[in-house]
């Protein structure tokens, strides 16, 4: 997806974890997902920049749709449709 | 049905450096949904008492010992939570059992499971060990 496009999509949840060093933000990711339904998707906000490879691969993993990651000063959204 | 895969930890470290590495390694696995089997060794079940596990002046670093204060430090700055809060949390969040060895708390003056972090499992022989290393997918001695 285009970064105009992941502007525009309509987030289901939110988690902000840029105050957390790895693996928070994969963990805050992982429960995040647990309380959302298939098809909604998932913003992650994180400041770790190991983050912006950790949860793309672990996204896939499960299953899940990685569909990019927007940044932004001294951080990054991160975004994730549930399978 | 698909079973979790399984990690199985030989934790003989009880420095707070190597512990906070298995918390972290602990941390991509919960996330995994691994199944995480620890079996705490010999200078491990020493911080796992629960007079010392929070007490960062009881315990010391494995490697660049003179950097302790910078280390700890800097944790505290990176809100890196201590080892045992990161444990706790793991362990409420994923599947995974700390399994104390028993010779190992003897050696500390720590005989039975209240005198361990309220994170402990079991006390336990090296059996165990033995058999969840041979059967797990992901095998670490840290």
């Amino acid at each position: 997806m285009t970064q105009e496009e992941l502007m525009q999509l309509e987030i289901t949840k939110t988690v902000d974890a840029r105050g957390t060093s790895c693996p928070g933000p994969l963990l805050a990711a992982k429960k995040a997902m647990g309380e959302i339904n298939s098809g909604n998707i998932l913003e992650v906000l994180s400041a770790d920049e190991g983050t912006k490879k950790d949860i793309p691969k672990w996204a896939t993993k499960k299953k899940h749709e990685y569909l990019g990651t927007v940044e932004e000063s001294g951080f990054f959204k991160i975004y994730v449709k549930k399978a | 049905m698909e079973t979790n895969k399984k990690m199985c930890i030989g934790l003989f470290s009880g420095s707070i450096d190597k512990l906070t590495a298995a918390g972290i390694v602990m941390g991509g696995a919960v996330a995994d949904d691994m199944d995480i089997d620890v079996y705490v060794l010999l200078q491990a079940a020493r911080a796992f008492r629960k007079d010392i596990a929070d007490d960062y002046s009881k315990l010391e670093l494995a490697e660049n010992p003179t950097y302790k204060d910078q280390f700890v430090k800097s944790m505290e700055g990176l809100n890196i939570k201590t080892w045992l809060q990161v444990f706790r949390e793991l362990k409420a969040a994923g599947n995974i059992k700390f399994h104390i060895c028993g010779t190992a708390g003897k050696v500390w003056d720590a005989y039975k499971m209240e005198d361990f972090v309220d994170i402990a499992d079991e006390i336990c022989g090296i059996g165990g060990y033995i058999t969840d290393s041979q059967n797990a997918d992901v095998h670490l001695f840290i």
